[in-house]
């Protein structure tokens, strides 16, 4: 989870960030209100962009009465920038390395488990 | 002119119960939030504040919904919150904090943060706007790795404030 993939997956393609732009600077948008800075793309384009932004954790939404509002959310985008920003990384690439070791430990001991007559 | 909420959303990976605790306890609160913690024990229905480690006070409000997480039910938080660090910002009115803690899976935890109420506070509007980033992203690192993130983000923020 987080490891940052599905982040910047969403953020390679332009109309996404786009996207991301248009809540930037105003919050909180409806998809119609989304449909309409964008008229070259269809409803079912904009809808499909926007699933892949909240399969990454980038897009909220919320219901307000009726409306379902969408809200930009930067907090993995610190996340990525923060993993190569010195003065965080070294948190990052110790719980990576300890992260790894676990792994490393698991893969051993099943190794050893199944080395074993039964 | 409306402004709109501040949405966001983190997941951590601990329990629901690990980050209600962080949210909730002076003994978590002062190591990621900018060093912060609730003088008393919040209590649902009654007012709180918090301080900083220098005894300056933080924020003030009451606590309208304090429900821990529970199996098959999420953990609600809400706060309404008046900024008392800086006086522009303490003489706008009080906004709203909710808090929603979830279980998104064995030892993953859905954190979602509403700040709304903030159509009369637009200083607070964009003083809080990278500062819950930075907040949400230390718990997160605290919970995870033991450690917060580092506080030179946060001094330097006081310092725009201080500075403007």
């Amino acid at each position: 989870m987080e490891q940052g993939s599905e982040v910047f997956r969403a953020l390679a393609d332009p109309t996404r960030r786009a996207l991301l732009d248009s809540l930037f600077s105003r919050d909180g948008q409806t998809l119609n209100e989304l449909c309409e800075r964008f008229p070259e793309m269809t409803r079912f384009g904009v809808m499909k962009h926007l699933a892949v932004l909240a399969e990454a954790n980038l897009v909220l939404t919320a219901r307000q009465g009726r409306m379902k509002r969408h809200y930009l959310n930067p907090v993995p985008i610190e996340q990525v920038a923060n993993r190569w920003m010195s003065k965080y990384a070294a948190r990052f690439a110790a719980a990576l390395v300890a992260l790894d070791d676990q792994v490393a430990t698991d893969q051993e001991r099943e190794t050893v488990r199944k080395a074993e007559p039964a | 002119m409306s402004l709109p909420a501040h949405v966001y959303q983190v997941y951590i990976a601990a329990s629901p119960e690990q980050v209600w605790s962080a949210i909730t306890e002076s003994e978590w609160t002062r190591r990621y939030f900018h060093t912060t913690s609730f003088v008393e024990r919040p209590r649902r229905g009654k007012p709180y504040r918090t301080v900083a480690a220098d005894g300056r006070p933080a924020i003030d409000g009451v606590i309208e919904e304090m429900e821990p997480p529970a199996e098959g039910s999420p953990g609600r938080f809400v706060q309404t919150w008046h900024t008392l660090y800086d006086t522009a910002l303490e003489n706008e009115p009080p906004s709203r904090v909710e808090w929603t803690i979830e279980s998104a899976g064995e030892g993953l935890t859905r954190v979602r943060l509403v700040h709304g109420n903030l159509d009369q506070s637009p200083l607070t509007w964009e003083n809080v706007r990278n500062g819950w980033v930075w907040i949400l992203n230390s718990m997160k690192t605290l919970l995870e790795t033991g450690h917060p993130l580092p506080p030179v983000r946060a001094d330097e923020r006081l310092a725009q404030i201080v500075s403007s």
